[in-house]
């Protein structure tokens, strides 16, 4: 009886350290980018037809790799509360469309781009930044991603792209909108903005 | 006659700007854009009403302030469970004040959560120009989709690639002598030595510029994109307030500042006659159009308010380019060894 307990024991304490492992962040980032390419590069999906298919699986990945609810909680900043849960909870769901829509084109036309990861630097206990970037032909593109960690999970809530944090870039937009606007109006402007396109 | 001109009147002025410009700390100048400054309104009145209680909210962000750490995480755990049920619409009305607390808590972790976080705050740009700037944004708007886009296009149909890269790469190369000067003037011997190294390898062997050998993996010189107004943002001068020219784009006093004087340092403007420099500048815009069609139209099109999209990214921008002078930027490291992995990704 003892013996498989220590085993269990064994396997909680590996379960338990492996998130404090310095590579975690970064083994994150370049795990779900290579699933990524992997659907991107899928010899079946190059048709034009298959762009659907190709959406559907990029989604389960996105959900692993990002924190919805940080990455809007820290866009929206202080007026996160001014919102009601039902609006949080809308806004999330919207935000997250709207940076789909916005993305994805991009990320599907990816072709013979090589990807580099570069040295994570930790900002915080559970704070991390993953520096990686796109080399295309003719330049290089940063693109660091900030990851949080939760419940041994690194996920993240921001991505800089040649500088310019998204999360910042859309918070001083929802600052001015809302400044002028109720919570329920900005909505409205993101559920027209997911609709029109 | 007219350099000497030229360089007597920018001696007048620099002296002049900074003294004014040194006054202040780096980014005092750079106030949040006006939406951010109203302090936690709609803090309290949560569910329906506009009405505003902003004299509650200073004793909520005091109160948070007080508490410790860990009742902070506990409360972001909290929040983010409270996102998982269903809506309770006419509860949560009643409820709400007290929550509000809490959350603000969780807003203040939030904001201060990483040095990284506080810095982004402080991001921003007065815009007291605001309605000639937006006008200014639609005019460039059209003006892109209109002009330079089509006209980029057919460029890019009739040029291959490798010689539009080859032409930016020379134009690059020409300006050599802006950045060498602005890595001196920010004290980075380091960068003027790599741009010196940059510049000869690439003059000699790379065909007077339009290889970029020296970017190459083996000699691993990167560009150093250091220009006056960010040489001026090293010596504490803040951007002041957003500009959006006509034709030129983003910018801000400091950074128009900054164009001009790097004017000076520019090859061409003395090789040429100002027409002739004109010219060579449009071509390069397209040259440099034609090889980011569509970038501008996935920003644009990310965007909830483009103008504001823009405004934003041009600060973060030159911010970052401010604070990271002297630190290679991208160093292209040898694949395989330094770097945990490469991605190569075949067609």
């Amino acid at each position: 009886m003892k013996r498989p307990l220590a085993g269990v024991g064994i396997l909680i304490i590996l379960f338990l350290s492996q998130p404090v492992h310095a590579g975690a962040p970064l083994d994150t980032v370049q795990e779900n980018v290579t699933k990524v390419l992997e659907v991107l590069r899928d010899p079946a999906l190059k048709a034009e037809s298959a762009k659907e298919i190709k959406k559907e699986k990029l989604r389960p990945i996105y959900n692993r790799m990002f924190d919805d609810v940080e990455l809007s909680r820290r866009t929206l900043a202080r007026n996160w509360n001014t919102l009601n849960t039902p609006q949080r909870q809308e806004f999330v769901q919207l935000f997250r469309q709207v940076l789909e829509k916005a993305y994805v084109d991009k990320i599907l036309s990816y072709t013979d781009e090589k990807i580099v990861y570069d040295k994570e630097s930790l900002l915080s206990e559970n704070q991390s930044e993953v520096p990686t970037r796109i080399v295309t032909s003719s330049k290089s593109i940063p693109i660091s991603y900030r990851m949080i960690m939760k419940d041994g999970l690194w996920k993240i809530y921001d991505v800089v792209i040649e500088n310019v944090s998204l999360v910042q870039n859309y918070r001083t937009q929802f600052n001015e909108i809302l400044a002028k606007n109720t919570p329920e109006q900005l909505l409205e402007t993101l559920r027209k903005k997911v609709k029109e396109q | 006659m007219v350099r000497a001109m030229k360089w007597f009147i920018s001696a007048l002025l620099l002296p002049a700007v900074l003294s004014a410009g040194c006054a202040h700390s780096p980014y005092a100048t750079s106030f949040p854009a006006p939406s951010a400054a109203p302090p936690l309104p709609r803090q309290v009145a949560i569910a329906p009403g506009p009405e505003r209680l902003p004299q509650q909210s200073p004793e909520i962000s005091a109160k948070s302030g007080d508490e410790s750490p860990l009742v902070i995480k506990k409360a972001v755990k909290e929040e983010t469970a409270a996102l998982s049920p269903p809506p309770e619409s006419v509860k949560s009305n009643t409820e709400m004040p007290t929550k509000s607390a809490n959350k603000s808590i969780t807003d203040q972790e939030f904001l201060d959560y990483t040095e990284g976080e506080d810095e982004e705050k402080k991001i921003g740009i007065a815009d007291p120009l605001e309605p000639f700037n937006r006008a200014m944004y639609h005019f460039n708007d059209k003006l892109y989709f209109w002009v330079l886009k089509p006209m980029a296009q057919g460029y890019r149909k009739v040029v291959p690639e490798k010689a539009r890269i080859g032409v930016g790469n020379f134009f690059a190369n020409i300006t050599f002598p802006i950045r060498f000067v602005n890595c001196l003037l920010q004290a980075n011997i380091e960068g003027a030595a790599s741009e010196l190294g940059r510049f000869v390898i690439n003059t000699l062997w790379g065909i007077g510029g339009i290889l970029d050998l020296a970017s190459h993996k083996d000699i691993n010189l990167s560009r150093q994109d250091e220009d006056f107004g960010q040489t001026l943002g090293v010596f504490g001068l803040g951007q002041g307030f957003y500009i959006n020219w006509p034709l030129l784009g983003p910018s801000s006093p400091r950074d128009t500042l900054g164009w001009a004087a790097d004017f000076y340092v520019h090859p061409f403007s003395y090789l040429t006659t100002w027409d002739v420099f004109l010219g060579i500048s449009v071509y390069e815009r397209i040259n440099d159009t034609s090889l980011s069609i569509g970038d501008y139209e996935s920003l644009k099109e990310a965007a909830i308010d483009p103008y504001v999209a823009i405004r934003d990214a041009y600060v973060q921008y030159r911010q970052k380019k401010v604070k990271d002078r002297g630190v290679q930027p991208e160093p292209p490291k040898p694949q395989g060894t330094l770097s945990p992995a490469v991605e190569e990704a075949s067609p």
